[in-house]
């Protein structure tokens, strides 16, 4: 701990966690994506988008998204962004909100199908600046 | 976007695409010289206004480019980007000036180098600060995911998508400007390596160098100029990506879909009147599913058309007759000035050894630009072209 406030006082740490909004990892339960209803016009989005981009509200209920989706589509990267280990897979997940999700795939390669059910998990998508894993939102089969 | 008045093509420049040493300045001043002397311009003095396409090379790059060609200080010269899109909309933005009156004679530049700077074996991605940039979004893999969807839903190949690549390589045989024409077996495509699954390296345009220039002027002026082969610009349209984060059906293009029938119904032009097209073949799955977008064939017979040889020499309308981007290789800021300077001259019979015969009369260009997430692309850029002579 000692050490980890000495680290503050130098720098601001990098976040090891990629953004609050986007997802919730609760202490007990399962962690869910975050969906941002709009108080006005009750347009439902993820990620936020603001103010709400059809009745420029600004006001919104935060939803707990499901957590099980179809995969729409999918490819397996042999050639990523630089800095990212390869192979990785991403792939586009459609949850029963009628909304549309593009994340990493926790898995093997070759192994996914279109139109397959897969669930939210949490993993390590990249590493930030001061070489740790930034923490996000994953999908892997059921 | 509505002409006011006529506007025409009269002159336009390319560069051999490829690595380079050169620079993108260099680069964009010998494709905008070539289009300034082939457009019979005498002066400096004469040029209105200059819309230079970059993406990638800093700031400034337009009065880079121009400084040598003298209008630094006697013409507006406005740097325009939208990632792949760039070239072709510094293109629409001279024909604007020119359609409204403003100028006589503008110009528009795309230019590009990525190889002097860029790390090889690494893909385009969005900015960082968009999500699916975050989340380990490139640009391969966005193509591919509409590769994948196509095929488990058509049951189409990857043998298939490879057609697209053959046929291209096949049109760029003989264009000195396209650095990967030539005959391609299937195995020879299928067989590179894996991209993005199901992309191998020959369904990917590659990174390269290069610029294109066009120079837009008004009737009186073409007049002015003794231009004997005028090229009229039917239509001339930019758009932006719808956006939103609910499903779309990604082996249609929202976009592309929206600008070609605008561009249908500004230029009074019909898909199936289209001659020649000069696409965004960046991946092959590209190529087949505009085939459907811009209804060249109907939806679902993409790759019928393909097979019946509608888009190649001979057929319905010829897609990449310079070999596209999946010959050209893809330098993002200078492909769209480059497919409409490559498409002015198949319109005027100029291209030794790749020429569409019977000489074509109707050219149409698409570019679209950037992986926005919650779009299909960020812009979309689509020209019209007719030759008046």
């Amino acid at each position: 701990m000692a050490e980890k406030k000495k680290i503050k006082k130098e720098k601001e740490p990098d976040i090891t966690f990629f953004h609050p909004d986007l997802l919730e990892i609760p202490k007990e339960g399962l962690p869910y994506l975050k969906g941002y209803k709009c108080k006005k016009c009750g347009q439902l989005d993820f990620p936020k988008l603001s103010p709400c981009p059809t009745c420029w509200s600004e006001d919104f209920d935060v939803v707990p998204l499901s957590r099980k989706g179809n995969l729409y589509s999918f490819s397996d990267l042999y050639i990523g962004q630089p800095g990212l280990e390869t192979p990785y897979i991403c792939g586009y997940v459609d949850l029963p909100e009628e909304i549309r999700i593009f994340a990493m795939l926790k898995g093997d390669v070759n192994t996914f199908k279109c139109d397959e059910e897969v669930e939210l998990t949490t993993g390590p998508i990249r590493k930030n600046a001061d070489g740790l894993p930034i923490t996000s939102y994953m999908f892997q089969k059921v | 976007m509505k002409l006011e008045r006529d506007v025409y093509i009269a002159g336009v420049g390319e560069t051999v695409f490829g690595k380079h040493k050169m620079d993108y300045d260099e680069l964009g001043r010998i494709a905008a010289f070539q289009a300034i002397k082939s457009s019979n311009i005498d002066g400096p003095g004469m040029i209105g206004s200059a819309y230079v396409g970059n993406a990638h090379n800093g700031i400034v790059t337009g009065q880079t480019i121009f400084k040598d060609i003298g209008i630094c200080g006697t013409a507006p010269i406005i740097n325009v980007e939208s990632a792949c899109s760039a070239g072709a909309m510094a293109v629409h933005l001279a024909i604007k000036d020119v359609a409204y009156g403003l100028t006589e004679l503008s110009m528009g530049v795309g230019a590009e180098n990525h190889t002097l700077r860029r790390k090889s074996g690494t893909a385009f991605m969005p900015a960082m600060n968009d999500i699916e940039a975050v989340h380990g979004g490139v640009m391969t893999g966005k193509y591919a995911m509409r590769a994948t969807r196509y095929m488990h839903e058509t049951g189409a190949t990857i043998e298939d998508l490879a057609m697209i690549t053959q046929k291209s390589r096949r049109h760029a045989k003989n264009n000195p400007h396209a650095p990967y024409g030539g005959d391609y077996s299937i195995e020879d495509i299928i067989d590179s390596r894996m991209i993005a699954y199901p992309l191998t390296l020959h369904q990917c345009c590659g990174v390269v160098d290069g610029a294109g220039a066009v120079v837009v002027c008004s009737g009186e002026m073409i007049k002015k100029l003794g231009i004997e082969k005028p090229v009229k610009v039917r239509g001339s349209v930019v758009t932006s990506g719808p956006y939103h984060n609910r499903p779309r059906d990604i082996t249609g293009d929202d976009i592309t879909e929206m600008t070609s029938a605008m561009l249908y119904e500004e230029s009074g032009i019909g898909p199936k009147d289209v001659d020649i097209l000069e696409l965004h073949d960046a991946f092959t799955i590209a190529e087949l599913l505009y085939y459907e977008c811009m209804g060249l064939c109907e939806k679902g017979d993409g790759l019928k058309f393909l097979r019946d040889g509608l888009s190649t020499y001979g057929g319905q309308c010829v897609v990449s007759p310079r070999g596209g981007m999946l010959s050209y290789g893809h330098p993002i800021g200078a492909s769209g000035a480059a497919q409409m300077a490559a498409n002015v001259k198949q319109l005027r019979g100029e291209c030794n050894g790749y020429q569409v015969e019977p000489v074509p009369k109707v050219a149409m260009s698409h570019v679209t630009g950037g992986g926005l997430s919650g779009t299909e692309h960020a812009a979309c850029t689509m020209h019209m072209l007719t030759s008046d002579w």
